[in-house]
């Protein structure tokens, strides 16, 4: 099918002509009908197809919308989970944390824990000149309870001495330092304040101890050894090997006592 | 008969697969690197499983931490288990969990949310 051929402009030609040549106008005409009818037919046929085309490309759309749609709820609820085992994390980790600084025996903060807290408090110390005084206390005797009763019934002399201590010093300043000693932290004290702190304690021990004691064992005493803080240059190791060697002398002196290092 | 052993690592869980038994385990914690690495032959076998016969299959977790791209190969194994079962075969999941840890079966009851076939979560004895 050719436009070209002229077959329009004789049509228009023999219609503009003064005298119609019938037959061969109408000829032509049913050429030119013949023409515009198979463009009719082409155009139509092209549409469908068009039509079709769309009509996929729709369904393409609908489908792709709806997947898209799952997949973002299936991300959605991803997120979800992960936040939340994110959260388990984290809070297994303050768990976490949290045991490592404590002695599973006492429940007391544990000698990794107190160490810091040592730091933290000559260095408080050293800014606001506060007193500080801390003590080594060591249970006299223990290997006693441990070899007669048991290290079951030991563990539990140590669990009620460290429940004890816990009720009568603030949280946080009692430690296990190891074994059957303990470090005793008395911020904002002197050494006086410190050895009526230290000695009102031990007095109250026995009451203290008594809810969880374990059953027909000997009570037991303490063997400490106080120092105080003596400022600027004195280094959280040396306050520590006073009230060591002061525990020393208190041991060798007879025990169930308290030693100062002057 | 195709059988799947992958030893945990300290960042992967425990992978076993009996075919014979028709049962898949996975326990431990899962954060790899590359989790396409680890969980594509799982797929495969779950796929080739549900291919192969109309046997039941259950998938026995004790999963305890995933990071988010296990979470995701795990929702596609979950997936390919529910197209099973909406063609009518007998999959279940059991996801046993530590008493002690009760934020695991919450974590579990997340997962079991979009799915219908069979989805426990036992507190392990």
């Amino acid at each position: 099918m050719n436009g070209d051929d002229g077959l329009e402009t004789r049509v228009e030609a023999l219609l503009a002509a003064p005298a119609h040549d019938a037959a061969a106008l109408h000829v032509a005409l049913a050429a030119l009908y013949a023409r515009y009818r198979d463009l009719a037919a082409q155009i139509e046929r092209v549409t469908r197809i068009a039509d079709r085309y769309q009509g996929a490309e729709r369904e393409r759309g609908r489908s792709y919308a709806v997947r898209y749609e799952k997949q973002l709820r299936q991300i959605e609820k991803i997120m979800r989970i992960s936040d939340r085992y994110q959260s388990m994390l984290r809070d297994l980790n303050d768990r976490l944390h949290w045991l490592s600084l404590r002695d599973v025996v006492t429940g007391l903060p544990n000698r990794r824990h107190m160490l810091g807290r040592l730091d933290d408090a000559v260095a408080d110390a050293k800014e606001g000149g506060a007193p500080l005084a801390l003590a080594i206390a060591d249970v006299d005797h223990f290997k006693r309870i441990n070899d007669g009763f048991g290290h079951d019934t030991g563990d539990k002399a140590l669990a009620a001495l460290g429940h004890a201590l816990c009720g009568l010093l603030p949280d946080g300043d009692a430690a296990r330092w190891g074994g059957e000693e303990f470090l005793l932290l008395f911020p904002a004290h002197d050494l006086a304040a410190a050895r009526r702190r230290l000695d009102a304690l031990r007095a109250a021990l026995p009451g203290a101890m008594a809810p969880l004691w374990p059953d027909g064992v000997p009570t037991l005493t303490l063997s400490c050894g106080l120092t105080a803080w003596r400022g600027d240059d004195d280094a959280l190791s040396a306050l520590l090997s006073r009230a060591d060697e002061a525990l020393y002398v208190a041991k060798r002196g007879g025990r169930d006592r308290l030693v100062v290092a002057d | 008969m195709l059988t799947l052993a992958i030893p945990a690592t300290a960042s992967t869980p425990a992978i076993a697969a009996d075919w014979a038994a028709g049962l898949l385990t996975m326990s431990g914690d899962s954060y790899p690197e590359n989790s396409f690495e680890l969980f594509q032959p799982v797929i495969d076998w779950v796929d080739a499983y549900l291919g192969d016969s109309d046997r039941p299959l259950t998938l026995s977790l004790s999963l305890l931490y995933l990071n988010t791209s296990s979470i995701r190969a795990m929702m596609d194994i979950l997936d390919l288990l529910q197209g099973a079962h909406d063609a009518g075969r007998r999959v279940r999941v059991e996801w046993l969990y530590d008493p002690d840890n009760e934020r695991v079966a919450e974590l579990a009851a997340e997962f079991r949310e979009d799915y219908s076939f069979p989805f426990d979560i036992l507190a392990r004895a």
